[in-house]
């Protein structure tokens, strides 16, 4: 979701600390809502569709999502606070919540090719990255700054590098390759944004696929509603409210 | 089976009825089961369907009302003799002429599981009705929970609804009380709980105090009058604490009960667990359970023993377990694992592959095979029977 949801800024000769962060302030907004359907494309050609929705409050610190399709996780929630490293789970068919460690964040997310990682945490590029910038390219018919991102050695992440291209327009990410873990020339997955609308007042990408390269699958998100700047309160994101 | 029928029959009526006048949401799930089990050189089948339906509705902005209704079929082998299971020397402390009571009996039942509304206002939510009771963060194993008893081979099905009023108090954003009445024949019978949960840095913990009766039978004595095995009544006080959180990158969990007994001996349990997801996606989970109630060596296992574990009266047989489960999933719709569950007391092990598959959006289908490796007279003897079970169960 925080992949879809990103506001610009206009930026002219920067640094790949200064691009980087301006990606990474424009991923959170103060608070944001978001409906969203994920099609996953099996290995064997399938499709299979999710229906969620999602609430962010302080730019990304805290996170909700829950399941509205298909039945089979209908009311499944996932609560995301201190930007994720703290997550609880919440099964309606046993009505139990489960507090799940940072290492949950490396699985599939409903069997897509979206870990929770990719989907939340908007402070990780900086906090788990050193980033260099590279030679500017045109990436997906847009005009972008280049970046090589590696993993620090303290980084909780599970990509030991990225490399992005971000629209020079309004610092949204339009392809984002994830290499692999151990080896950092092996490609695992890459991420193509689309379909920028300006919503609210704000650049967003209405549509992103990740393409999994390892597995030979995809998963597309695309944004059905979307909304900037709310008010949603802090009680909001607690256990209570998961279970609802 | 008839009234059973027309009870169905009558609540999918209302349901429909309710359901175009857009009130109610209608959904729940179809199961079809095939469980089969080598014992003593035979081979044991046994079939269920289980149709469960789910009501939910938001009455007001404040008020919910939720409910389950199940209807479940058997067929094949429906009277299993629990004495087919147990050593000789178990089965010499059956009285004469009581052997034909020793049956797990597979009849055809329709209950209303849950059935509950709950009232959500600013300062506190109150449930009254049927409801699940879900204590403790252990995955296989929850001392703290008086209330239930989970499958070893799958804690994560649905445990049944119990009658109860149950009021949950947030203390700002972190913190929760929760106070739970479950009404049984008199004040005193009822059982009682109260709960805070809270959080510390990134640990989630919880302190909690019970009473409740807990009715066990003596499965050596016969009550004539009832028709069934003597019951043996007495109070039971709990004490405990759990916790949730992280060390070092793995997931870790306690949890800890000490039980004060009316008429027989206190005891305590206690769980620990780690899970951890590797790179390449496997997970990982390992628990440890103590439970003094369980015997530290077979020998000492009695006719009492083994019966209320089969009854679920009881969560163990044996003192001391530990559970290791390993998952990866080997295509983006089937996950492979392989579940072990090992009586550090009796030294018997169960070895429990498992295949989970997503064979279509509302379908999924599970598949274990159950191979005990125990000498005989340990709690996962090879007497327990090997066998296996295949689960498809489509959700609407």
């Amino acid at each position: 979701m925080i992949l879809l949801l990103v506001p610009s800024v206009f930026g002219q000769e920067l640094t790949a600390d200064e691009i980087i962060q301006k990606v990474n302030d424009q991923f959170n907004t103060e608070t944001s809502y978001g409906k969203s359907k994920m099609t996953i494309v099996t290995t064997s050609g399938q499709k299979r569709t999710f229906l969620q929705e999602s609430w962010s409050k302080d730019q990304g610190e805290k996170n909700l999502v829950r399941y509205l399709e298909p039945r089979r996780v209908k009311d499944q929630a996932v609560l995301m606070l201190n930007h994720a490293d703290d997550i609880w789970m919440f099964f309606p068919r046993t009505q139990r919540v489960r507090k799940l460690a940072t290492h949950a964040k490396k699985q599939k997310m409903q069997g897509s090719d979206f870990s929770y990682e990719d989907m939340g945490s908007g402070d990780a590029f900086i906090e788990d990255f050193t980033s260099k910038r590279l030679e500017d390219e045109q990436k997906e018919e847009q005009d972008c700054y280049k970046l090589e991102l590696t993993r620090k050695e303290e980084g909780g992440s599970s990509y030991s590098r990225l490399i992005m291209w971000i629209i020079k327009e309004n610092f949204l990410p339009v392809v984002i390759e994830y290499y692999d873990e151990k080896d950092p020339t092996y490609l695992l997955k890459t991420m193509v944004a689309s379909d920028f609308r300006v919503i609210d007042g704000i650049p967003t990408s209405m549509k992103v696929v990740m393409y999994n390269q390892n597995d030979n699958t995809q998963t597309e998100m695309e944004l059905l509603e979307v909304k900037y700047n709310i008010t949603l309160t802090d009680d909001m994101f607690t256990e209570r409210s998961l279970k609802k | 089976m008839k009234k059973s029928l027309q009870l169905l029959f009558v609540l999918l009526l209302v349901c429909g009825s309710l359901a175009a006048q857009e009130k109610v949401e209608i959904f729940g799930y179809f199961e079809s089961q095939y469980l089969g089990t080598n014992v003593q050189s035979k081979f044991y089948q046994l079939f269920s369907n289980k149709l469960r339906l789910d009501l939910k509705s938001d009455l007001t902005d404040n008020i919910t009302f939720a409910a389950n209704f199940d209807y479940i079929t058997y067929h094949g082998k429906k009277e299993w003799n629990i004495l087919d299971f147990l050593s000789p020397d178990i089965i010499s402390q059956v009285q004469p002429g009581l052997e034909p009571f020793y049956v797990l009996d597979f009849s055809n039942r329709t209950f209303l599981d849950n059935a509950y509304f709950r009232l959500s206002l600013k300062h506190f939510d109150l449930t009254v009705g049927k409801q699940q009771i879900s204590l403790g963060t252990g995955y296989v194993w929850n001392p703290m929970d008086v209330f239930n008893i989970k499958e070893l081979v799958d804690p994560t099905y649905e445990q049944p609804g119990h009658n109860a009023i149950r009021l949950d108090v947030p203390v700002g954003n972190a913190y929760t009380i929760t106070a739970l009445y479950s009404p049984d024949d008199t004040w005193k019978n009822s059982a009682k709980l109260i709960q805070f949960k809270g959080r510390i840095s990134h640990f989630d913990y919880s302190l909690i105090a019970i009473k409740k009766v807990w009715r066990f039978h003596d499965y050596a004595q016969f009550d004539y009058e009832k028709m069934n095995f003597l019951e043996l009544p007495e109070q039971r006080r709990l004490l405990g604490a759990s916790t949730a959180g992280e060390l070092f990158g793995m997931g870790v969990w306690a949890e800890f009960a000490y039980n004060w007994m009316g008429s027989t001996d206190n005891f305590y349990e206690w769980v620990l667990g780690t899970d951890y997801t590797f790179d390449f996606q496997t997970y990982f989970m390992v628990e440890y359970y103590r439970n003094t109630l369980g015997k530290r060596d077979f020998t000492q296992y009695t006719l009492n023993d083994w019966m209320r574990v089969f009854a679920a009266e009881q969560k163990t047989i044996s003192r001391d377990q530990v559970f290791i489960l390993i998952q990866h999933p080997v295509t983006d719709l089937i996950h492979l694992g392989l579940q072990s569950i090992y009586s550090i007391s009796d030294h018997s092990v169960a070895l429990v592959p498992i295949l989970n598959y997503s064979f279509s959006e509302n379908i999924d289908i599970m598949a274990y095979l159950n191979l005990n490796f125990g000498k005989e007279g340990t709690v996962f003897s090879k007497t327990m029977g090997n066998g296996g079970m295949l689960r498809a169960r489509l959700y609407f």
